[in-house]
């Protein structure tokens, strides 16, 4: 039987790892720019998720301070490059 | 028991993100990928905010936790609604599956106004047949 | 309005005075300075605040229950080996007309898995939203107006 943190490391983190690992081949094959752009948004969201799952691995609350700015910089960064997408037409 | 429901919410909510990068990867068109990615994500990390505010069990960390989805369900479609209507402008194609498209030809290229019915096609051409740029 | 803020004031009021200040316990105070402030309302001039509470809670569980079911079908479509999906672009026309709900509509269409909220024309009378499987138009426009908006529009009202 395994504690709540190996659970958390052992179990959980891997598999945010393979979504990553999935995002990013999208992120690579696009096709188009606003599809990259969602690619970064999931892995900006896979990583909210990591931070949280990391604050519980190792007992740490400080990690989802990270989790909350990382919430508020992904937003304001797909907003910016929606816009420039739109502009750019 | 406690750490049965953080287990428990922490691998629900892992697979949901695993389901949302699957549908990310499988969909065919953008718009596809977004309605599969938004809320499998949103919930995703939503169980596993759950699952910290539950491990800590401290009302500073529950209400941070809290505050974060709160902004994730506030903040997602706007986000989804912004890059679609983007894509869209760009001439992103929809899936060959797509049954009907009652947005083409709404959207006024020039003042990005969107119509509620269809524009005279000698004023414009209509948005869905933009080239990709 | 008044009513709600007197609520939060009555659930503080029991936060100070048990001294614990966690979550479980601000809902258990709004809980109780609810049935405080429905026990007395004979004393106040006659108001929509309860069957507004009450439209609200409903709705949430409406919007939960709809959120895990749709969610489900996405998983399932998402992990056949073969995409059995029927997309489509539809035009709903709007009955509401107010930014708040406008907004609180889409939101909860793009939230609802399946469906994608993309943009409301510009007079506000129609609504654009990407839908991933669609087998009857008119059934699929009547599910969001009777589901959503009916709703939205008597919460808001």
């Amino acid at each position: 039987m395994m504690s709540l943190e190996e659970f958390a490391l052992f179990v959980i983190l891997p598999i945010l790892v393979v979504a990553a690992a999935l995002a990013f081949v999208r992120l690579l094959r696009g096709p188009s720019l606003p599809d990259r752009v969602v690619a970064l948004d999931v892995m900006n969201t896979l990583g909210i998720g990591i931070m949280g799952t990391y604050a519980i691995a190792t007992d740490h609350a400080e990690f989802l301070d990270v989790a909350i700015a990382l919430a508020l910089i992904s937003f304001l960064g797909t907003v910016a490059f929606a816009y420039y997408i739109e502009r750019r037409v | 028991m406690l750490d049965v429901l953080t287990g428990g919410l922490m691998l629900i909510g892992a697979l949901f993100m695993l389901v949302a990068a699957v549908g990310l990867l499988r969909m065919p068109d953008l718009f596809l990928r977004m309605s599969a990615t938004t809320k499998a994500a949103t919930l995703g990390t939503g169980s596993i905010l759950i699952a910290v505010a539950v491990y800590f069990g401290e009302t500073g960390v529950t209400s941070r936790a809290l505050a974060t989805i709160v902004f994730l369900l506030l903040t997602a479609p706007v986000a989804a609604h912004m890059l679609g209507r983007a894509g869209y402008f760009q001439g992103v194609k929809l899936a060959d599956a797509t049954l009907i498209d009652e947005l083409a030809g709404r959207y006024n290229l020039v003042t990005h106004r969107l119509e509620s019915r269809d524009i005279q096609p000698a004023s414009n051409e209509p948005a869905g047949e933009a080239e990709p740029s | 309005m008044r009513l709600f803020l007197m609520n939060t004031l009555l659930a503080l009021a029991w936060i100070a005075l048990t001294g614990t200040f966690t979550p479980v316990n601000f809902l258990f105070g709004f809980a109780l300075g609810f049935s405080l402030l429905w026990f007395t309302q004979r004393l106040r001039p006659p108001t929509n605040y309860f069957s507004k509470v009450v439209q609200v809670l409903e709705f949430v569980l409406f919007f939960l229950a709809e959120l895990v079911v749709a969610n489900i079908r996405v998983l399932v479509v998402v992990l056949s080996p073969r995409l059995s999906i029927s997309p489509a672009v539809v035009a709903i026309p709007l009955d509401v007309r107010s930014d708040t709900a406008i907004t609180l509509l889409g939101n909860l269409i793009t939230l609802t898995p399946g469906t994608l909220y993309l943009d409301v024309s510009h007079d506000r009378s129609v609504m654009y939203v990407h839908t991933m499987f669609v087998d009857d138009l008119d059934a699929f426009r009547s599910r969001i107006k009777q589901g959503f908006e009916r709703r939205v529009m008597e919460i808001l009202r």
